[in-house]
This record gives structure tokens, sequence and C-alpha cells, in this order.
């Protein structure tokens, strides 16, 4: 008779799937997932320590290596944060802009996803695709802050300076052509008959458990919850424009990928509104040159492209703050990794760990 | 401050009356009377300070009565304060995903004291709590694995403690082996370059050595 038992298996923290250095403790029955445990904080660099030895405006940078694939909605969210502490509005075409570069992330950070997730499912070409456009949005980033990554983009207030000369006819151009790009990803996935079977019915999470555990951004609206902060609890901008929250029905892999498709729709149709009515005048308000906001605590949060991103701020009156706490949207979708993965197979892990689009800077902190 | 009032719930918004915080407010001071601590309902999310016994009672009736329905647990987070004479205060984020408010819970904690586990009201609290444990030494009473999360498992002391330095205990730095004074460097190099004793310098000072 041949002897069973649980097998115990490490997936990373070097594994090429897991998008950085997250291990995987996995128990397998054979193939399937009987239980996992990850294992988080290889990239921990203490910034919330950091933040409380920074002032205000030097905690910016910090907030560009969290989630260092879309730190124009981390910059987004501190600034906001501090403003919001101080009482301070930026003049409108300043959150226009903000919102302009924060949606031109989400696509950004979503082409990112798109293609390594299909890469991870063994769909090569799409990963060159998708690069292709991100790369055009990081050009736009470089022409308007020198930056293409860690843009550090915005300053407290607003932004150091307006958006350079035809730079808003550059990201009408983008919005031109990438109608007709995002077909081409579509034309490769969505009815590709692999990927769909590697996706449909695979991680699947019923909306009172995502609700539950913590999940937000496109894990939860693809389980059919329809909480997205840009309309929950608006900043910057946003309640001036019109767009739709998608959401999916069964909450697997393939409706995780059906809803940030969509969302890269509804990202185009803001930056068009934005661009239609971009109002002029300052992109700075008037702020004290040491940024010292009145004691007092504030938690403000932004949608980022992986979900509800909060800045807990307490400020005892002092240049620097007293302590911040970053809610990673990353940390929270992860907990829900092992609710997802039970009694699939170990293929699937991957497939899953691909659509919860993790960034382990921002999970670690 | 912000004079921050709850953004009006946007047209897409469910057809449910939208209730003000201070109804959440109201609603605990109600079932919980004076332990109760203390109300902020004009700051970001309003701020609700229960006793630390009340809490796990607070929370779940914030979860579950249906005119409030606190669902989503946003973070659990704590802040040290050294100079008070109960140090911790635990601070929970709650947002309702159908009422659309944010509201934000606190307890405070004297030294060593426990406070009690949330992850039976929400699994969410599972990480959250084990990261402040990790990080500020607060026990959770009743935490199914409080094991570290971000640190190492191994780590000493924690670190978001305003006590901690913010470059760690010596004890945890590389270790760089002492090569000694400027003149003992200068005799070192004497030596190499005479070419005797270089093995034997080596084993006395360290020196060229990891």
């Amino acid at each position: 008779m041949l002897r069973t038992e649980e097998m115990e298996i490490n997936m990373g923290p070097q594994h090429p799937s897991t998008h950085g250095v997250l291990r995987l403790i996995l128990h397998l029955d054979g193939e399937t997932i009987a239980g996992m445990r990850p294992v988080i904080g290889y990239l921990h660099r203490g910034v919330e320590k950091l933040a409380e030895h920074r002032t205000y405006a030097m905690i910016e940078p910090l907030t560009d290596r969290l989630d260092y694939v879309a730190a124009v909605s981390e910059n987004l969210g501190w600034c906001g944060a501090v403003e919001r502490l101080m009482g301070v509005t930026p003049p409108p075409r300043a959150e226009y802009l903000r919102v302009v570069l924060a949606e031109l992330q989400r696509i950004a950070s979503h082409l990112l996803w798109l293609g390594t997730h299909a890469l991870d499912l063994g769909a090569m070409s799409v990963f060159f695709y998708t690069f292709r456009e991100r790369e055009m949005i990081l050009d736009l980033f470089e022409a308007f802050c020198g930056a293409r990554l860690t843009t550090n983009s915005m300053r407290i207030g607003g932004f150091l300076e307006d958006a350079p000369r035809d730079w808003l006819e550059r990201v009408r151009h983008f919005l031109k052509i990438f109608p007709g790009r995002m077909k081409e990803y579509e034309d490769l996935l969505t009815k590709n008959r692999i990927f769909v079977g590697r996706t449909k019915d695979v991680g699947l999470l019923s909306a009172a458990d995502a609700i539950a555990l913590g999940v937000s951004g496109p894990p939860l609206r693809a389980s059919g919850v329809s909480y997205d902060v840009r309309k929950a609890t608006p900043y910057s901008a946003y309640p001036e424009f019109e767009f739709d929250i998608p959401v999916g029905k069964n909450g697997d892999t393939y409706d995780r990928y059906l809803v940030r498709m969509e969302e890269l729709r509804q990202s185009c149709r803001i930056i068009g509104q934005a661009l239609d009515r971009m109002p002029d005048g300052e992109v700075k308000a008037k702020v004290p040159k040491y940024i010292k906001p009145p004691p007092g605590e504030v938690y403000h949060a932004v949608e980022s492209p992986r979900g509800e991103q909060g800045f807990y701020v307490i400020s005892e009156g002092g240049e620097m703050p007293y302590r911040v706490r970053f809610r990673a949207p990353s940390f929270g979708n992860l907990q829900a990794l092992e609710t997802m993965c039970r009694g699939q197979l170990v293929a699937d892990v991957v497939a899953v760990i691909g659509s919860i689009d993790i960034v382990l800077g921002d999970c670690d902190r | 401050m912000a004079e921050e009032t709850a953004p009006p719930p946007p047209a897409a918004a469910p057809p449910a009356p939208a209730i003000a915080p201070p109804a959440a407010i109201a609603a605990l001071e109600a079932a919980l009377g004076d332990r109760v601590l203390e109300t902020k309902p004009q700051a970001f999310p309003p701020i609700v300070r229960l006793a630390p016994g009340a809490v796990i009672e607070g929370l779940t009736l914030l979860r579950d009565r249906p005119e409030l329905r606190f669902d989503f647990l946003s973070s659990v987070t704590a802040v040290h304060w050294p100079k008070r004479e109960r140090p911790f205060d635990v601070v929970y984020h709650l947002y309702s995903t159908t009422r659309r408010q944010r509201l934000a819970v606190k307890i405070d904690l004297a030294e060593g004291e426990e406070a009690p586990t949330a992850t039976g009201v929400w699994p969410a609290a599972n990480w959250h709590e084990r990261e402040v444990f990790d990080l500020f030494g607060i026990r959770f009473a009743g935490h199914p694995d409080l094991t570290r999360i971000l640190m190492p498992d191994d780590w000493e002391g924690h670190p978001l403690r305003k006590e901690y330095p913010l470059e760690g205990h010596p004890r945890d730095h590389l270790q760089y082996r002492e090569v000694g004074t400027a003149e003992h460097v200068y005799n070192y190099d004497k030596a190499t370059i005479r070419g005797f004793g270089w093995k034997k310098e080596v084993e006395k000072t360290g020196v060229g050595r990891g």
C-alpha cells in the first residue's frame, strides 16, 4: 500500500510568478492546494518609522517607493491627506491635472498587470503589446516631471509647475490611439481558449468573503461589490467626472480580468473629460514654506490601481508627522489568497496571484 | 482641520437612505453607555473612543446593525504615546460598503495590557493585528496566530515604539570587525609591505577577514 500524506512546498520568495518577494508555503494533497501560508515582509523597509523622522514634503518621495508601479496614486493620496489635515484646497487646474496623471497611472499599472498576468499564463505576446503603450505613458510622465517610475510629481497644495507646453495635446494623442490598442489585447485574450480555460472559475471569491477579508479594488469589484473610493468617498476632482464602476459577477480570475479591462476604458473616459474641461489658472495653492499642519488626525483614502490606499496621518503641530500609517491595498488583498486558492491546483496559484495584482513594495512597506 | 462632512452619496448610490456617522456614535452610546469614553464627530473620519473591554461588543454592533453596517475593516493600527499613563492607542478604521461612511474606533491600552482580538468580527483583522503586534508589541488575546509578519521572526524589539531608535539597535547592525586605530592600520600596512607576518597579522587583528 502506498503511503499518502500532505506535502509542504515552498513557492518563492524567488519565483518569477510571485511578482517580487512573496513566499508561499503550500500544503499539497497531490496537485490540490490543501492549505497555504503566505509569508511576507521580505521587502519591509520601515517606511512608517522613517516617515516619523521626515518633514511632510520629504515623505512624498517615500510614498513613490511604496507602490512603485503606481507612484502617482500614492503621491495623490499623500498630498490629499496632508492638504485635508491643513485645510488647503488646491486650485481647480491642479486637481484636474492630478486626475489626468492618476488615471494615466492607473492605465500604466493595469497594462503592466495585464502583460505579466498573461505572461504567467503562457501568453507571451501580450506582454510586448502592453509595454508598448505603457512606455508611451511613462514618456508622458517623464515629460511632465522628469521621472518615469518614482515620479514625486505633486507638491502639497498642487504642483511645482504647470504641465509643459503641448503635454495635454500629447495626452490627447494617446487617448486617440489607445482604444484601438485595447482591441488588440482583447483579441488576444478575451476569447482565447487557453486564457479562458486557465482563468474561468479559478480562484473564486464570494462577495461576503471579499468584504470580510478586507479585499478592495478590482478583486472586490469582480466579486460584485461596487466599492470604489473615487465614488464612495470622493476626493480631488473626481466628483466632477462621469464614469462607471465595472462590477463582476462570479468573482473568479476571469472576472478580475474583465473588470480591469473595463477600468482601462473608464480611465480614458475620465481623462477625456478632464482634458475637455481643463480650467486655466494657478497650479499651486498658497501653502506656507514650512508645512506644519495643526494638531489632529485624518484618514484619507484614494483608489489606487490596486484598491483602497489609505493614509492615516497624526499631526502634533510639528514639522514632522507624529505617526503615519499607510493602509496598503496589496496587504489587504493578499490575505484573501488562501481562500481563493484552497482546492485549486498548484498551477492555478500562479493565475490567482497574478489576478490579485500585488506589489510587494506596497504590501511590506 | 478641514470642515469635512461625509460627502453626499453620488447618483449611483444604493437606494437605502444615507445615515450620518453621528448616528453610529449615538447607537454606540445607547448600547454601551459610559463605556463610550470620548467622541469626535467633527474629525475625518469621526472618532469614537471605547473602553478596551467594550470594543468587540461595539465593533460587532457597528457591523451588524442594519442601519449602520460598517462591514469593511480598512485597517487596524496603533499609536504610541509614551508620555501618557496608558501609552497605546489601537485604532480601527471602518467603512460601510452600503452606507458609504467611514468611522474610526479607538481604545487605549496600558503597557503590557492585551487587546481583545477582532478576528472573530472580521477575518481581515488577522494580518493587521499581527502587524500591530510585530511593530508595537501589543498582544491580542485570542488571536489564532500571533506571530511577526513584517520583521524577521527572530527580531528583538518593536520598531514603531517611540523609544526604538530610527537606525535600529546597534546589536542589529551588520557587525564589522574593529580594525583598531589609524596608527594600528599604518603599522599593519607596513607589515604587509615588508612582506612578513601577513597571516599572523590577520589572525591577530582580524583585518582582511570577511
